[in-house]
């Protein structure tokens, strides 16, 4: 690597930093891609870098968290601590000594607005202060309110809530009001539709929709149809529960307009279902790494025809 | 996908339609492609008019914003298809989004592995940056605190955030594309003769 390209990979990642605030300047980024060809492939490996981060350094957090905690509690034992953890244990107290100090400045700051977080093409890991965990999938939309006790998603999360009998905490999703929670379950909301799937714990499902909640207990989960009113309650293998995290998408008799949709959200293509196809539905797993390759698995398992090129595509009733 | 130009969609689509040059000017200046940056405006009116009809604050930004996301998309998709099928493709030179062309479904087993192997790529890369450039990412990225936040947290001020993340970002792209992350010919120096990236196909 020689100076210029390490001037240019400064200057990609100044844009790549830049482009997340409202005062960046579009039109002086595009200049600076037009100057020379190698800008767009620094750029390139700066953006696909951070959303690596984003992508894997969500799945890394969960694990770290534990061994993080532990370190904190032994702040001043140093004697048995490799180097490294050394470091990250100075890191770790500061960080806890500041956060502390976070949230006691909290409702100093005012009575606490929604927080917004609405993801692009990576999912999300957000941590919430009683140490419950949130993955919210890509192109998804999540809002904390009400000092962390409502909570509002549009797309897909994962969410793993520490059980506190004294909270009242409600997630609503479509028509759907999500109460009495402590528990580890996935929730997926496409246009109204609405399914939740419950790997451990219990979670209890209210709606206007309904006559009466209905509760989940770990390996079960329900589907909820605002046509019509429509919910279906069956089992779910727990392991299938938020597997779309590990790239992993499993439907039992879903509509082929869903699956289609869920790629969409988690591939980033575009998908159009033929009209003839409302009908069909889907049994089977796919995997989502690569948006056309898992499309090219739905419609050679169902015997359909994919037409279309450069992240769109319609499914047709016609074998390819 | 039949979406009429300039009908539906309310304020975005009418923005954009008064913004298309620029728009596409800076597509194809991203891309290093006219007919991909054609094609990736096709999406962003199709977006644009499916967004919920939520007020903007500045719908011009939001819209290069979106356009600039839609190439990450895509970036994303392609380099995950050429780690995947990089020995495939070289053999056979066939462009990795050909899917009609391609006989055989994924092997889902391949595929999973392909991702497993990313992950722990990633995460080893992230794991090895210095402490305190880690940590700011994890925060900026993974848990999604503020500028403020961050500074508060650290005790630095909120310009060393951005410098802190800008180098922690520049450690993370270089030691990726010390483990081939993203492919044998996408450093700076390496594009191919004619100037395309691999996997990319000319127009239609």
């Amino acid at each position: 690597m020689n100076g210029a390209d390490e001037t240019i990979i400064a200057e990609a990642t100044d844009w790549h930093l830049a482009s997340a605030r409202d005062d960046m300047d579009w039109d002086g980024f595009t200049r600076w891609l037009e100057a020379d060809v190698r800008h767009r492939t620094a750029y390139d490996e700066i953006v696909l870098a951070d959303a690596a981060l984003a992508e894997h350094g969500a799945m890394a957090a969960m694990q770290p968290a534990a061994a993080n905690d532990d370190t904190i509690g032994y702040a001043d034992d140093e004697a048995v601590a490799a180097p490294d953890s050394i470091a990250w244990h100075r890191w770790g107290g500061l960080a806890i000594a500041a956060s502390l100090a976070l949230v006691l400045a909290l409702p100093w700051i005012g009575p606490g607005g929604p927080t917004t977080y609405a993801t692009e093409a990576a999912s999300r890991a957000i941590a919430l202060q009683d140490g419950s965990q949130i993955v919210l999938a890509p192109h998804s939309r999540l809002e904390i309110a009400d000092g962390e006790r409502r909570i509002a998603l549009s797309g897909a999360a994962w969410f793993d809530i520490s059980h506190r009998p004294s909270r009242n905490l409600a997630i609503t999703a479509g028509d759907l009001e999500l109460r009495d929670i402590g528990t580890r379950f996935d929730v997926q909301e496409t246009g109204g539709q609405v399914r939740v799937a419950v790997a451990e714990g219990h979670v209890r499902v209210a709606s206007a929709a309904f006559d009466r909640p209905i509760d989940l207990s770990g390996g079960r989960g329900l589907t909820y149809d605002p046509r019509g009113g429509a919910v279906t309650v069956r089992d779910v293998r727990s392991e299938d529960a938020g597997a779309w995290r590990s790239g992993r998408l499993t439907y039992d008799a879903a509509p082929l307009v869903l699956v289609a949709a869920d790629l969409a959200r988690y591939t980033g293509v575009q998908v159009v279902v033929d009209k003839t196809l409302q009908d069909r539905m889907f049994s089977g797993t796919l995997i989502v790494g690569n948006g056309e390759a898992a499309l090219r698995d739905l419609a050679q398992l169902m015997g359909l025809g994919l037409v279309g090129s450069n992240g769109a595509y319609r499914v047709t009733a016609q074998p390819g | 996908m039949g979406r009429e130009d300039g009908e539906a969609g309310g304020g975005l689509a009418a923005t954009l339609a008064a913004h298309r040059g620029e728009l596409l000017r800076f597509l194809a200046a991203r891309c290093g492609d006219a007919a991909e940056a054609e094609d990736l405006i096709q999406d962003l009116w199709f977006k644009a008019g499916a967004q919920p009809a939520t007020p903007v604050a500045n719908p011009r930004a939001y819209l290069f914003r979106m356009a600039n996301n839609l190439v990450l998309d895509q970036r994303r998709a392609r380099r995950r298809a050429m780690a995947r099928d990089r020995g495939w493709l070289e053999a056979d030179g066939i462009p990795a989004h050909a899917v009609q062309d391609r006989a055989d479904p994924a092997e889902p087993t391949d595929e999973a592995l392909a991702r497993e192997q990313e992950a722990a790529l990633v995460r080893q890369a992230i794991a090895d940056l210095p402490p305190g450039a880690r940590r700011a990412l994890e925060m900026f990225r993974i848990e999604g605190r503020s500028h403020a936040e961050i500074a508060q947290e650290l005790g630095i001020s909120r310009s060393g955030v951005e410098k802190n993340l800008a180098r922690a970002m520049k450690m993370l792209r270089a030691a990726l594309a010390d483990c081939g992350f993203f492919g044998p010919a996408a450093s700076p120096r390496q594009a191919r003769p004619d100037g395309t990236m691999p996997g990319t196909e000319d127009g239609p």
